[in-house]
């Protein structure tokens, strides 16, 4: 990508790394907070200051010996694998149809839903919780898993049907000419050509999961699987005193591993947003 | 040619050379077992979208025309709700605050152009370890965003106050998510700094995909750095800078996530947008009807919000698709 052929003038660097470094100290000066109050001990919580005068985990082991945060953070990692199996069973045979198949009434249906993906979610927790508890969803994981599928299938629809479009046509024919019927041919030959926008995709699923607060909190008690998200959220405005240093603890806690999925993953996830037809 | 020769088996050469191709064009519908596959594989997105999504959505347009309490026998009320709504104190209130709040997209689209645009540069070095942490405040929980601006913003201990009465700026501290002049900026400001990135990849992407041919040739036309942003960026990333915009101003309004979490739509209605008077109604007072009633004008000023995008993304598109 770099390209020795193409001069970069002085302007062009000044607003280079100008820009850079403008946007890079909007990100880093609240987080390089946050993260050196994460090990002050409780007293110098009080006044502002940017390194602690003793360094303490004090605060990590209040989040985890009396808040048990531990036990929310497994909840939400459960919360985010269980979107993420259920979204590809849905939404990769849904997509790899209207990517690559023809019947009636196909763009009619890919309009409707790609338009959900314009909806206010709001709208949908009155209805979900007087189902849920209808049907018995209410309070239990599978119930959440089901719920995110709201966000996550409109999304992976739109971006699989367009990577399925674009693999090579007839490449399901030649497969049958060899004898796949044609499952076959979707699970044996589409299905490891899609790997690496599948694999991005179970990615950004998971990540639904792990960081949805609307559903996680209306969906269930405190009794039931409460992730992350919603204990956050409890300590910040549940009314009580908010003790700060264990507060911040839980967000680097619940914040750090997204974070690390999307570095690991970041040139995929490029290729994934990556908008076509335009 | 010779490639895809190189698929078809030999058997099949011998009776027809181009049997495959032949037989798939020929074929008008999709045989027996094909058709099977379909629909077997469209049943779980059909059955997931319409039990999930639209009878919900219908249910609700019926509950709006419904005095729709949490307990107890729901009351047919015709447009009453529309009428209560439109009528009421605080309607201009929210509509304004609704509208001030989608002004976050153009605050993100700055930021996010600025971020992508630098770090397309060539010059640039270490660009995945600066994109990752670009990629932070949206790749964290909205919630532990909001927690982080609490602490940072809090009139007593936090950061962003400290310095501000440090360097004169304010003279004593201000409550920023109970001031009625100030809650409205503030989560209209951190929903920027959450999100911003969601658009900063997709503008990435689309930059990268730019022919680099091309920034030369503007040059050897003797293009400056401003028309060579116009007449070669410009034009590449529109596309993508459009459908980026629609998409945030419709998941900005509908996520309630940080103006519930900071202020919780108060003080009185001064920072209820929209999906947060939605939500007020539902749980708080348990009126499902009048919920509903606020959440299709939610839809219908998202729908007018991002009307004139749509209609340039589609421009853009019959542009890109003509040889």
């Amino acid at each position: 990508m770099a390209t020795p052929t193409q001069r970069s003038t002085f302007t062009q660097k000044v607003l280079g790394y100008g820009g850079l470094v403008l946007v890079l100290l909007t990100v880093l000066i609240p987080y390089g907070y946050v993260a050196l109050t994460a090990f002050k001990p409780a007293e110098e919580i009080f006044d502002v200051r940017w390194l602690p005068k003793v360094w303490s985990l004090e605060a990590w082991r209040y989040a985890i010996e009396f808040e048990q945060f531990h036990v929310y953070i497994y909840n939400s990692f459960i919360a985010g694998v269980g979107a993420a199996v259920l979204a590809l069973c849905v939404a990769v045979p849904g997509a790899y149809v209207f990517g690559r198949k023809q019947f009636r009434g196909k763009d009619v249906m890919f309009y409707i839903i790609v338009m959900a993906l314009l909806f206010p979610f709001v709208l949908l927790v009155v209805p979900f919780t007087i189902l849920w508890v209808k049907i018995g969803l209410y309070d239990t994981m599978p119930g959440l898993w089901l719920a995110y599928q709201v966000f996550i299938i409109p999304f992976a629809i739109w971006i699989l049907r367009a990577y399925f479009a674009e693999l090579p046509p007839f490449l399901e024919e030649c497969a049958m000419v060899y004898g796949c019927t044609a499952f076959k041919a979707f699970w044996r030959v589409m299905l490891p050509l899609a790997k690496p926008i599948i694999t991005s995709l179970m990615f950004l699923a998971f990540l639904v999961g792990w960081n949805d607060f609307l559903f996680s909190n209306m969906l269930t008690t405190g009794e039931g699987p409460r992730t992350a998200s919603v204990i956050i959220y409890v300590s910040a405005v549940g009314g009580e005193r908010v003790e700060w240093d264990v507060l911040m603890v839980m967000t680097l806690m619940a914040g750090i591993p997204p974070v690390l999925l999307y570095i690991l993953a970041q040139g995929q996830f490029l290729k994934t947003f990556a908008v076509r037809g335009a | 040619m010779a490639r895809q020769e190189a698929l078809h088996p030999a058997r099949t050469l011998d009776v027809s050379p181009d049997l495959p191709v032949a037989a798939a064009a020929s074929r008008p519908k999709p045989a027996g077992t094909e058709r099977w596959l379909i629909w077997l594989f469209l049943l779980p997105t059909v059955l997931f979208l319409v039990l999930l999504l639209w009878l919900p959505f219908l249910q609700g347009v019926w509950m709006s025309f419904h005095k729709w309490p949490f307990i107890g026998e729901p009351r047919w009320v015709g447009l009453q709700n529309y009428r209560d709504l439109f009528g009421a104190t605080y309607f201009w209130t929210t509509i304004w605050v609704t509208l001030l709040y989608s002004l976050s997209t153009a605050l993100q689209l700055a930021l996010a152009l600025v971020a992508a645009l630098a770090l397309n540069q060539s010059f640039i070095r270490l660009k995945s370890v600066w994109r990752g942490v670009m990629l932070m405040p949206y790749a964290m929980p909205p919630v532990v965003v909001g927690a982080i601006w609490m602490y940072l913003l809090d009139p007593d201990l936090g950061m962003v106050t400290h310095y501000l009465l440090h360097w004169g700026i304010i003279s004593e501290p201000i409550y920023w998510f109970s001031d009625p002049m100030w809650a409205k900026w503030i989560i209209m400001l951190v929903s920027s700094w959450t999100f911003w990135p969601f658009m900063f990849i997709i503008i990435l992407a689309a930059l990268q995909a730019v022919p680099q041919s091309y920034y030369e040739l503007a040059e050897v036309y003797g293009a400056n750095l401003w028309h060579r942003f116009r007449v070669v960026t410009l034009p590449h990333i529109r596309g993508a800078m459009l459908a980026a915009v629609i998409i945030r101003i419709a998941w900005n309004l509908a996520k309630i996530e940080q103006p519930f979490q900071l202020t919780g739509g108060g003080p009185g209605y001064e920072t209820s947008v929209l999906s947060i008077l939605t939500y007020r109604f539902a749980y708080l007072s348990g009126d499902f009807g009048m919920a509903f009633t606020v959440g299709l004008l939610l839809i219908l000023v998202t729908f007018v919000l991002i009307a004139p995008f749509l209609r340039g993304f589609q421009k853009q598109v019959k542009q890109a698709r003509r040889p």
